[in-house]
């Protein structure tokens, strides 16, 4: 039965041939933003040596998405990536010759070991239970991964907790020795190792009154033994960020030191097996940092004094030395800070850049220091690249590679991670690649139709004299031959436009976007946690535009914007180039919020209240000056407006027109809020009117007209509504001709319940799913879920009057099934068929509204999802299928007709096969030919886009997570064009056939008629 | 050092009394023969709190798995794995493991249990396109209506001439035969569509019968509507 179901749905859907991939889809590898706050995360350039002295650079980089990646620098392709899980956060990733290491999870529970150059996994070791790990503020504080050097070459020291260390064989993943501190109870938290060939160094930090005082442990190599156990005298305010361990990998003889600032000067303490030694001071210089850039195993460090400039600090045989002061490098206002990086050429010598932005030539310098060179003198090689401010915001971090071609001559490349989440690499001043890293946080995204393609200019033609209209008929003419050639074409080979085709790019770059013949093509309006908001070309992927969000008044103290809504304020069909209006909340550093609005052109990005200068940064409008709690967008047929309620219910309008005032005053008297409100944990749902007479502050003021409490283990988790979709018919006529009406009350609102995030969870933890009336706060439907050890993690959607939802149940019971599952609810008027209440256009006020007849059927579900939503054609005649991202990083649809709840439970009647119903089976296929997403590895997809295009067949489908995916479906198949395989030769063969046939039987048959006229008469 | 070690062991040991690291191996075959063929993947439990990813050996830990009985599940981008049940008790140290099969009651267990360590074997590939249906002369003609139509083509073409070699009575026979025929097989095929089409070609079996008295035109009268019939389907 099962093979019969999925051949049926084979033959009769949508399916991908093997040649549309990659035409009709496209797919955007990202790895995340990287991690820059800590160096155990931040991007380093790393070169692998292989056996036969070739050596390859690569650039390693743990990011905020949760991904370990790497990046090629010469090409700026993503060579591998491991995607960790959400619950497993990376704290710290090292490499050696030919590993990487990483540690996850809390209080670093995991050691994973991976190959370099193919990302294969080589070992994991859970080292203890990320429930049991120590919670560290920052969170990378108390672990630390190293390689043993020397004959330990194949040992990993990791330590985790803050005060245990383990010595882990790289290729067994045995733990040779474990070393936990004695006094478990101590204040003293480990934070870095050194392994050295003689010792292990542990050093700690111990809380003393007012300040930290540095605590290091040796411990020895082979055995685990401590060796001895120390506090260094020290007092440290800023814990770790100015404590470096510097040593020299070149020359093992010279002793570690332990450097820290104390008092604005820095100290140091050399590092022995038996730790007696006294600390030594650098005298003569005031100073206010010590970096530690990359290259503390290279004996070099960078110290910023007390004015800002910075020098470089060496370990010698004498201790520490200066060897080098950056020249101008003062604070100044008229640069901006410097950031300090190091880095290695091919030989292994270090070198460190100094790179500031100059805001008086509005341009970014870098000065590379190279200590060996000129004699052992040190050479500074400085350069100025023009990096684009207004389109990548900041420089936030520096990753540093150099290679040294002829003496004299350094050559750099940077990696610079921006403020915005752009990647780029710069070779000496010029740009080899960006990445816009940044697109892996989308936070809001819409797809807009683009405007048909303005086929001629006929402006003025009215006023043309002969001879300007014979020259520009003749100028039109030209084309005409061409034309004809394709005519021709086109009619002998059938080549019309197709489906499955690419979409057409306009060669032309300065042409207007213009949509393609089936409306595939649209952009696709996208605006990220980290200050920008993209139009990307949906026809291929690439950024058609891209816009830095200003900060307004925020620019003094700092801030940052998040996207909280977008909506399309004018569409094509209002004849002008389409507008959106993006909400969003800007956090300013001193603490303050306020709800600033961005409007702007979709199609090339151009600030629509034009306020901004081009190519500059965009300015918002700050509506409201406060927080946020619900925009929706107004839609009447005298306009659209983006309506505001803040924190205390007052309505602000966007655009404050005349005509969104109208708009608002059309839409005020059916206008019903529903809001979450309340503390977290004891959230209720309460639903608001707006009064027609404005209050004495000149605005209206919503107020509550009912609530909607949920029991107290629940609390609101997410409300979701119905898309604004046309609905093509209101009701379903079954086999006996009887018809059930849809349920398509306008304010039905879906709400998941759950325990709270803020309390423990708990056995008797309860979720649910609700429908809930929106106008009055009835509840249509609901349906407890059992939590699985006090989590819930339920998915739903709600089409038209179709609610999906997918769960966990964990019942191990007899009879009972531990599995994924998915529920499918249909709601039809009242308790029968042939019933009609019009819910669709009801007054809420009505009785009526709550006389629904349900029909639900639970299924079996093939996996996990991450999230779910129906596809959206443009007049919603087609058959909604529902996509899921699943947990296998693939983009799946599900056809409805597995999913629906009338489907019988034994063998179906000729009545149920008219409405093509299947028989019930408990398990829904996974179906491959219906991954979306094929070969692609769509991995940590948070919401699922779709929009219609022109034909209604099909859907366009838009997933964003870690990655963008983007591909059109036809639930139904492409009814409303001719099939890709319908066969133009096989059609002419045909007819050639026939009038052949007609050609030979003709005479045949003229002759035979002759012989019996004359046979007869 | 000893002391240490073990006040390790035993603070890994009072989480884990009750608990067991799960261990197995993910056997590469030709269907997918290394960890670059699989990518990156993980064998979880139920939901995937518990899991293991699996190493470049195809050797996979899934570790501190309390008492309990559990589905294994292998998340692969590409590859399908077969699912298995998991008893694991708080007495015994070794797991049960027992084929499973998706939404079928866990209990009664299945009598069969496989041998722990487990090991697990990709039981094919994903296959996530549908060929093409390209043209092909032979297939066309091996369709059934296609065959029809050739089949009828050639019974009008011989007609003529096997009607010529009846005696007349046979004739009148066959014709009446043939009336009768031509009405079953297109309300046969005709099916779910109209049933004024199938008059239409009842009317046109009809014909042969009224022009009875003129055979000359009977056949290839018939025979021409037959085959009209057959062309409006198509």
């Amino acid at each position: 039965m099962r093979l019969l179901s999925l051949l049926l749905g084979a033959t009769c859907a949508f399916a991908l041939h093997a040649s549309e991939a990659g035409v009709i889809d496209w797919h955007k590898a990202l790895a995340g933003v990287p991690l820059v706050q800590s160096a155990a995360t931040a991007p380093s350039f790393y070169r692998r040596a292989f056996d036969n002295g070739a050596t390859r650079s690569l650039v390693l980089t743990a990011t905020e998405s949760n991904v370990l990646a790497v990046l090629d620098p010469a090409s700026g392709s993503l060579e591998w990536r491991h995607v960790f899980d959400d619950d497993d956060h990376i704290l710290a990733y090292r490499k050696s010759n030919d590993v990487v290491a990483a540690l996850s999870g809390v209080g670093g529970a995991y050691l994973r070991l991976f190959d370099v150059t193919d990302g294969d996994l080589l070992l994991e070791t859970r080292l203890h239970s990320p429930e049991m790990g120590r919670l560290f503020e920052p969170q990378d504080l108390g672990t630390a991964v190293a390689f043993g050097v020397g004959n330990q070459a194949q040992d990993v020291y990791v330590l985790t907790d803050g005060h245990v260390l383990r010595c882990i064989d790289r290729s067994t993943g045995d733990v040779k020795w474990g070393w936990s501190a004695p006094d478990q109870t101590s204040l003293v938290v480990y934070s870095k190792i050194l392994a050295t060939p003689s010792a292990v160094y542990l050093l700690g930090l111990t809380k003393s009154f007012a300040s930290y005082t540095l605590h290091v442990t040796s411990i020895s190599p082979a055995t685990g033994e401590m060796v001895a156990n120390g506090n260094v005298p020290s007092s440290i305010s800023s814990g770790f960020s100015d404590v470096v361990l510097l040593r020299d990998l070149r020359e093992p003889e010279l002793e570690p030191r332990l450097v820290w600032l104390e008092d604005k000067s820095i100290k140091s303490f050399p590092l022995s097996p038996n730790l007696k030694a006294k600390p030594a001071v650098i005298k003569g210089a005031v100073y206010k940092s010590v970096q530690d850039v990359g290259i503390s195993d290279y004996g070099q460090l960078v110290a910023v004094q007390e004015d800002g400039s910075g020098r470089v600090i060496r370990l010698s045989s004498e201790g520490l030395k200066v060897i080098w002061d950056y020249a101008d490098s003062v604070d100044s206002p008229q640069r901006s800070d410097s950031i300090y990086a190091g880095g290695l050429d091919v030989d292994g010598y270090p070198y460190i850049a100094r790179v500031f932005w100059s805001h008086v030539y509005k341009q970014a310098s870098a000065h590379v220091f190279a200590s060996h060179l000129a004699e052992g003198k040190g050479l500074v090689t400085g350069y100025t690249f023009p990096f684009k401010t207004e389109e990548h915001g900041v420089i936030s971090h520096v990753a540093v590679d150099a290679a040294n071609p002829e003496p004299y001559r350094v050559l750099a490349r940077l990696f610079l991670t921006t403020s915005t989440g752009a990647v780029q690499l710069w070779q000496q001043d010029q740009l080899q690649w960006t990445r816009e890293e940044g697109l892996s946080d989308i936070r809001v995204a819409e797809l807009v139709e683009l405007p048909e393609r303005k086929v001629a200019a006929h402006a003025g033609v009215a006023h043309e004299t002969f001879g300007a209209r014979l020259r520009r008929q003749l100028s039109d003419a030209q084309d005409f031959p061409q034309y004809a050639v394709n005519f021709a074409r086109r009619f002998v080979t059938g080549s019309y436009a197709s489906v499955s085709a690419p979409v057409a790019h306009s060669s032309n770059t300065t042409e207007l976007l213009s949509r393609d013949a089936f409306g595939f093509r649209k952009v696709i309006v996208a605006a990220t946690a980290h200050g920008k908001i993209y139009g990307i070309d949906s026809a291929d992927g690439n950024v058609l535009w891209s816009r830095v969000f200003g900060l307004g008044w925020a620019a003094q103290v700092g801030g940052h914007i998040i996207p909280a809504k977008l909506f399309v304020t004018r569409t094509v069909n209002d004849g002008e180039t389409p507008q959106v209006v993006l909400v969003t909340q800007r956090k300013a550093n001193n603490g303050l919020v306020d709800t600033v609005l961005f409007h702007v052109d979709a199609l090339t990005g151009e600030d629509a209240m034009g306020k901004s200068v081009p190519h500059d940064v965009l300015q918002g409008q700050d509506v409201v000056s406060g927080p946020l709690v619900e925009a929706f967008l107004l839609r009447t047929d005298t306009g659209r407006a983006v309506l505001l309620l803040d924190e205390f219910l007052q309505v602000h309008l966007y655009p404050e027109t005349e005509e969104s005032r109208r708009t608002f005053e059309k839409a005020l008297p059916s206008l019903r809020i529903p809001l979450k409100s309340g503390p977290p944990g004891q959230r209720r749902l309460t639903g608001h009117q707006i009064p027609p007479k404005v209050e004495f502050t000149g605005r209206h003021v919503a107020y509550q007209t009912w609530t909607l409490p949920f029991p107290p283990t629940e609390d609101i988790r997410a409300v979701f509504a119905r898309p604004a979709d046309p609905v093509a018919s209101l009701g379903k006529v079954l086999g006996n001709r009887t018809t059930l009406y849809k349920y398509l009350n306008p304010n039905l609102l879906g709400v998941i319940t759950g325990p709270s995030a803020t309390l423990l969870p708990s056995k008797d933890a309860a979720c649910g799913v609700y429908l809930v009336d929106g106008a009055k706060g009835t509840i249509i439907y609901h349906a407890a879920i059992p939590s699985v050890d006090g989590f819930c993690d339920v998915k739903a959607t709600l089409v038209e009057n179709w609610l999906v939802y997918h769960y966990y149940d964990n019942e191990a019971g007899p009879g009972h099934v531990k599995s994924y599952r998915v529920v499918s609810v249909e709601l039809y008027e009242g308790h029968g068929v042939d019933e009609r209440t019009m819910s669709s256009d009801l007054s809420s006020l009505s009785n009526e509204t709550t006389s629904v007849s349900v029909y639900e059927q639970a299924y079996v579900f093939p996996g996990g999802i991450t999230t779910v939503s129906p596809t959206s054609t443009t007049y919603g005649i087609t058959m909604k299928d529902i996509i899921v991202a699943n947990g296998n990083h693939q983009i799946q649809s599900f056809p409805r007709r597995f999913l629906d709840p009338r489907r019988p439970k034994q063998k179906p009647t000729a009545q149920e096969m008219e409405e093509w119903l299947i028989q019930y089976d408990p398990v829904i296929p996974n179906d491959p030919k219906r991954v979306l997403s094929h070969n692609y590895q769509v991995a940590k997809t948070r919401r699922i886009v779709t929009s219609p295009a022109l034909l209604e067949s099909t859907s366009l489908v838009f997933a964003y997570g870690l990655d963008l995916f983007f591909t059109r479906i036809a639930p139904s198949n492409t009814f409303d064009v001719l099939s890709e395989n319908f066969n133009k030769a096989q059609l002419v063969f045909t007819i050639g056939g026939l009038a052949l046939a007609i050609v030979i039987v003709k005479p045949i048959v003229e002759r035979k008629r002759l012989r019996e006229r004359w046979h007869d008469q | 050092m000893r002391i240490p070690l073990a006040l390790f062991a035993l603070a890994s040991s009072c989480v884990s009394a009750l608990a067991l690291d799960l261990k197995g191996r993910v056997q590469w075959t030709p269907q997918c023969p290394s960890l670059k063929e699989l990518g990156q993947a993980k064998v979880v439990l139920d939901d995937g709190k518990m899991r293991g990813g699996v190493t470049r050996d195809g050797s996979f830990t899934i570790p501190d798995v309390p008492a309990g009985t559990y589905i294994l599940s292998v998340i692969a981008h590409d590859h399908y794995f077969d699912q298995l049940r998991i008893d694991v008790f708080e007495s015994d140290t070794l797991p049960e493991v027992r084929p499973y099969f998706p939404g079928t009651p866990l209990s009664p267990a299945a009598p069969a249990t496989l041998p722990y360590p487990i090991v697990l074997s990709a039981r094919g590939r994903a296959d996530y396109f549908v060929p093409r249906e390209s043209f092909n002369v032979l297939a066309m003609f091996k369709n059934p209506m296609m065959m029809m139509m050739l089949g009828a083509g050639a019974l009008m073409l011989l007609m003529p001439t096997m009607m010529k070699n009846m005696d007349p009575e046979a004739l009148e026979e066959f014709k009446e035969r043939h009336a009768k025929m031509t009405s079953i097989q297109s309300s046969l095929q005709s099916g779910d569509l109209a049933s004024g089409f199938s008059q239409l070609l009842a009317s046109g079996g009809d014909e042969p019968k009224a022009a009875a008295s003129a055979p000359s035109k009977g056949p290839s009268s018939g025979g021409a509507k037959h085959r009209g019939g057959k062309n409006k389907r198509k």
